[in-house]
């Protein structure tokens, strides 16, 4: 597998199943060159079709994990490498209870769905999700002297996060969109496989 | 020299303390300051304090230079302080600590956040330590002030500071705490320094010149210039500056803090409610740093508090005309209001408050029912279990797993256990509730299909909880003792082995799996309370509300909530009994002969018996069969519109007309239903098409009787409103159609029916037709309004669609238009939403 087949088979596993204009915006590539990509992965099969869909099969993974071993070999030797997954655990955590305040607010003990009718307390969370992603910046900075691919993280947050000062909200939290929680945990399982670990939960 | 004031004509003024200052002029002071300053001269024990103005920010921001007079008059502000409050700013005996706030009129984001323990400095520190006897207390705000100082002003990570002091002992010996201070305050400044290459001012006028420099900065912060421009809120507007005494729930007894609702924010119950952390900050409270006890509890303790406190509440309650939660601080026995904002509450509580509220009758109706929104009701009227039912399902071992509850809700649906076989079963139209061992981005798609989920492991923030919420479903995670073989096709928990396919439900709120389907609750939810807010509504909007039904039993349904008739058409009604489609190629085909009309003049007389039975004379207005009608969800097939296209004219076939009317009104006869039913033809747009409806009405048989007219679906309909009204006794409007053709959007993404593809291509949400009524259309509506008045005699309604928002709602009454029918969910969402734009 070359990088590149690599990179876009990331982005397909990743996302679960996606068109492939989807993918060309999260790498920053033309259409077209993904496109080529994409019919090579197919003959390779490493993903199938599901109408406009793009959908990994069950070699894909596995395909993902083998290169991550031999691509980032000096990464995970770097004992660096498990200080910066600590650092991203505990953002992690914190990034997701950002997330859960955002769609639940604390009533007396019970949990209410937020109807965003409190600006002030969704400007403090959004505030706190966008401190947040400048430390994981950081993470992906460190990442980034390793395989530069990993920059683009940053560039995709800065997008959905202007989205959402401009009052698209859903760019926060919502499923299916380049949401916040969405890249940010699509990054989670990323890290993950390139550094060989496990998720916790 | 106590307030000086420097307000001679040539000179602006450019800083208010909060007594001074006019709280109305939120322009000027902010939204915060405004709120201060209002419950300051209200006479309420607020802290202390001053407010420089938005417009010294504007100044800041235009000379890039803080205008002449500021300084000075912070300064004085600073010692009005101190002859206030006895302390002294930067030393002793006793130090005046504040608070620094960013407050504009509008609430944006980018504006700074709250500094607090600002002014502690070595002779300070050192002053507290002495005052207080307290050196561990010194050094806690200390290290309070050098955290959220570094954090928000300087921009470092919020654990160097924590981290620097973690081990920091208090020498046993008996060293001076000047020596101690030093130490500690270095400690903290190296740390943030390594960090961030910049440090706390270790003089507290530096402080505050700092801290208020860096609020005014924050209103050109990239995200507030973003915002802004985005909701067209003008750059020269400015942020205010808040200045207010510290006050500390952590120093003596007694002393604490916390937050009181004035009303149960869970039940709405009219009592006092809250916590109190005692020895604690309000911002240890907020972060949950110790369990704080009731309010109940503590009153009990120091009761003379609580009861200031209660008494604070109630004229609160009454001056803002809303529930409200308080956050306050006692200090060494005095009690202090630090906010009042309006309270969360449930959906529950809101609309037991809205009902108290007007049973109170001390508040204006549009004030007691602001509190409760339409989200509250369809909330409480979702589907949900039959309470005995599930306690009967819990008492005989159904509950198969349980874990946390991450979203609320209640389902009963067949079990399926992966993303691909919910997205198959989910197109045949099946209820799924998805079980998996933990989510990945691959299940997204079985997330969106499934009516509910549980998971294995997780917890509440986990992937599967929030994408469960963003969808609003139910979601269980972290059963524990669950296990899933995908081979086997078997989910385990326990000694059970369930099949995918079985019947299963789902506890969201409580957390629960329970095998089998547990009935659902026929009765809304609300009760005695809603139905006042119902009727309170109803009688103040004037409206007469139809529900849209198809079954005898919907029917019922929706009477029983409240509904003042039904809307319904013949096309459903033929389809529930599976004759539709027979029916109209038998009508179709019928060549010269009369057999296939008297079939269908039958047919709907039986269809329609039961449901004019049910009715006992309430209003029903009925549409006649619409081939192409996208509410029925094209019944019709293709190969039969292609065979006979006439039938997707309104009068393409007034003889298949005439025997419907005729079946309708022998359904009435037979009934004894004992009023006149109605009947419109959709998509009529000329007069002579109302002409000829209401001439076969007027063919009925004697003693048969039918009041016809229209249903308008297009904008050429509503354009001709007046002319059609000469021709009919009823006229019915399709607001969503007519928007729809005004954007040329099918209804079905206009009404986010959430396909797959719609949902992954969001572009379409910014077309918001749902919340309101576009310009053009509401010029047309405009026109329709005229024709209502001019002619009493037609019955002209509204049908809205889908949600029924507040806005089109009031846009709507605010036209005059009294006659509504919406989809039976919408019901209750409406009749408040209707009251609502009456009272306001």
């Amino acid at each position: 597998m070359t990088r590149t087949e690599f990179e876009v088979l990331n982005v397909i596993v990743l996302k679960g199943m996606c068109r492939t204009r989807a993918v060309a915006e999260v790498l920053a590539l033309p259409e077209s060159a993904v496109e080529e990509t994409v019919a090579t992965l197919e003959r390779g099969d490493l993903i199938g079709r599901v109408g406009e869909l793009l959908v990994p099969t069950d070699a894909a993974e596995p395909a993902l994990v083998a290169f991550a071993a031999a691509a980032y070999g000096d990464l995970r030797c770097d004992a660096e490498s498990d200080r910066l997954h600590e650092r991203f655990e505990k953002i992690n955590a914190q990034l997701l209870h950002a997330i859960a305040a955002w769609q639940q607010i604390d009533v007396g003990g019970h949990k209410v769905a937020n109807d965003h009718s409190d600006r002030n307390y969704d400007e403090k969370i959004i505030t706190r999700a966008a401190k947040l992603v400048e430390r994981l910046k950081r993470i992906t900075g460190a990442l980034g002297d390793h395989d530069p691919r990993f920059l683009r993280y940053g560039e995709r947050f800065d997008a959905a996060l202007d989205r959402v000062d401009r009052g698209e909200r859903e760019y926060l939290s919502s499923p299916g969109l380049e949401s916040v929680h969405d890249i940010w945990f699509e990054f989670h399982e990323d890290l993950l496989r390139s550094l060989g670990k496990a998720r916790t939960e | 020299m106590s307030s000086v004031d420097h307000d001679s004509p040539a000179t602006t003024r450019w800083v208010y303390s909060f007594e001074d200052a006019d709280p109305d002029d939120v322009a000027l002071l902010g939204g915060k300051g405004a709120g201060l300053s209002r419950m300051s001269r209200a006479g309420l024990p607020v802290p202390p304090g001053f407010i420089i103005t938005t417009r010294a920010c504007a100044e800041y921001v235009a000379t890039g230079k803080l205008p002449a007079g500021v300084t000075e008059a912070v300064r004085a502000q600073v010692a009005t302080l101190e002859q206030k409050t006895g302390r002294t700013f930067g030393g002793g005996p006793l130090p005046l600590l504040v608070s620094v706030r960013s407050g504009a009129p509008v609430s944006m984001p980018g504006m700074m956040e709250t500094i607090l323990n600002l002014g502690i400095g070595h002779d300070a520190a050192v002053a507290l330590a002495g005052a207080t006897g307290e050196p561990e207390f010194v050094l806690d705000v200390t290290r309070r002030l050098q955290k959220g100082f570094s954090e928000v002003v300087l921009g470092s990570d919020p654990d160097v500071v924590d981290g620097a002091v973690a081990n920091f002992a208090l020498p046993a010996g008996g060293a001076p705490f000047a020596e101690m201070f030093d130490r500690y305050w270095a400690r903290c400044r190296q740390a943030v320094e390594d960090d961030v290459g910049a440090a706390v001012p270790a003089d507290p006028w530096a402080q505050l010149r700092v801290a208020v420099m860096a609020v005014l900065r924050s209103w050109n912060s990239q995200r507030a210039i973003t915002y802004r421009e985005h909701h067209h809120i003008s750059h020269d507007m400015g942020t205010a500056v808040v200045v207010q005494t510290m006050v500390f729930g952590n120093l003596g007894s007694p002393s604490g803090a916390g937050v009181a609702f004035t009303r149960n924010p869970v039940t709405g119950e009219r009592a006092l409610y809250g916590e109190f952390l005692e020895h604690g900050q309000g911002e240890d409270v907020v972060a949950g740093v110790a369990d704080p006890e009731t309010i109940a509890a503590a009153a009990e303790r120091t009761p003379e508090i609580f009861g200031e406190l209660a008494r604070i509440a109630k004229n609160l309650e009454l001056a803002y005309g809303d529930a409200l939660d308080i956050e306050y601080t006692v200090e060494r026995g005095k009690l202090y209001v630090l906010q009042v904002r309006s309270a969360k509450r449930t959906p529950e509580a809101a609309i037991r408050i809205a009902a108290d509220m007007l049973r109170d009758g001390r508040l204006r109706p549009s004030a007691a029912v602001a509190g409760v929104s339409a989200d509250h009701v369809r909330w409480v009227e979702r589907p949900r279990f039959d309470q005995a039912d599930l306690e009967k399902a819990r008492a005989d071992g159904a509950v198969v797993a349980a874990g946390i509850g991450a979203s609320p809700g209640q389902v009963a649906g067949s079990l399926v256990l992966d993303a691909e076989r919910a997205v198959e079963r989910a197109k045949a139209g099946r209820e799924l509730i998805l079980a998996r061992p933990t989510t990945s981005p691959r299940d997204l798609h079985g997330l969106i299909a499934a009516a509910a989920i549980v998971t294995a492991r997780g917890g509440a923030t986990t992937h599967a909880a929030v994408v469960a919420r963003a969808l609003a479903k139910p979601c269980v995670v972290g059963c524990r003792d669950m296990s899933i073989d995908e081979k086997r096709r078997t989910l385990s928990a326990g000694e059970r082995v369930l099949q995918e396919g079985d019947a299963v439900s789902i506890d969201g709120g409580a957390g629960e799996l329970l095998v089998g389907s547990v009935r659902l609750s026929r009765v809304g939810a609300g009760g005695a309370d809603l139905s006042l807010l119902m009727d309170r509504s109803d009688a103040a909007s004037g409206c007469t509300v139809l529900a849209r039904v198809t079954t005898p039993a919907q029917a019922r349904t929706a009477l029983e909530r409240g509904a003042a008739g039904v809307l319904t058409s013949i096309d459903d009604v033929l389809a529930t009994t599976g004759q539709l489609v027979n029916l109209l190629e038998a009508a179709v085909r019928r060549g010269s002969g009369d057999g296939a009309l008297t079939e269908m003049h039958e047919a709907v007389a039986e269809a329609f018996t039961p449901l004019l039975t049910a009715l006992n004379g309430v209003d029903i207005d009925v549409g006649a069969i619409d081939a192409r009608s996208d509410e029925s969800g094209g019944l019709v097939p293709q190969a039969l519109l292609d065979d006979a296209p006439q039938l997707l004219l309104p009068m393409g076939d007034p003889d298949m007309l005439r025997a419907e009317m005729g079946g309708l009104a022998l359904a009435a006869e037979r009934s004894g239903y004992g009023s006149t039913p109605r009947l419109v033809v959709r998509h009529v747009s000329d007069p002579i098409e109302a002409r000829t409806i209401r001439r076969l009405g007027e063919e009925l048989a004697e003693g048969r009787r039918l009041a016809v007219g229209s249903y308008l679906t297009s904008p050429r309909a509503v354009i001709r409103a007046a002319d059609l009204a000469e021709e009919s006794e009823v006229m019915w409007i399709d607001v969503r159609a007519v928007q729809e053709a005004m954007f040329g959007i099918p209804t079905s993404q206009l009404l986010t029916s959430e396909p797959l593809d719609g949902y992954l291509r969001r572009g379409m949400l910014a077309v918001d037709s749902q919340s309101d009524i576009d310009s053009v259309t509401y010029e047309l509506l405009e026109a329709v309004a005229e024709v209502r008045k001019g002619r009493p005699g037609c019955r002209i309604g509204m049908r809205v669609r889908g949600r029924v928002s507040d806005a089109v709602a009031a846009r709507l009454h605010g036209l005059g238009f009294r006659l509504f029918a919406v989809d039976p969910h919408e019901l209750r969402v409406a009749r408040l939403a209707l009251g609502k734009a009456a009272w306001k």
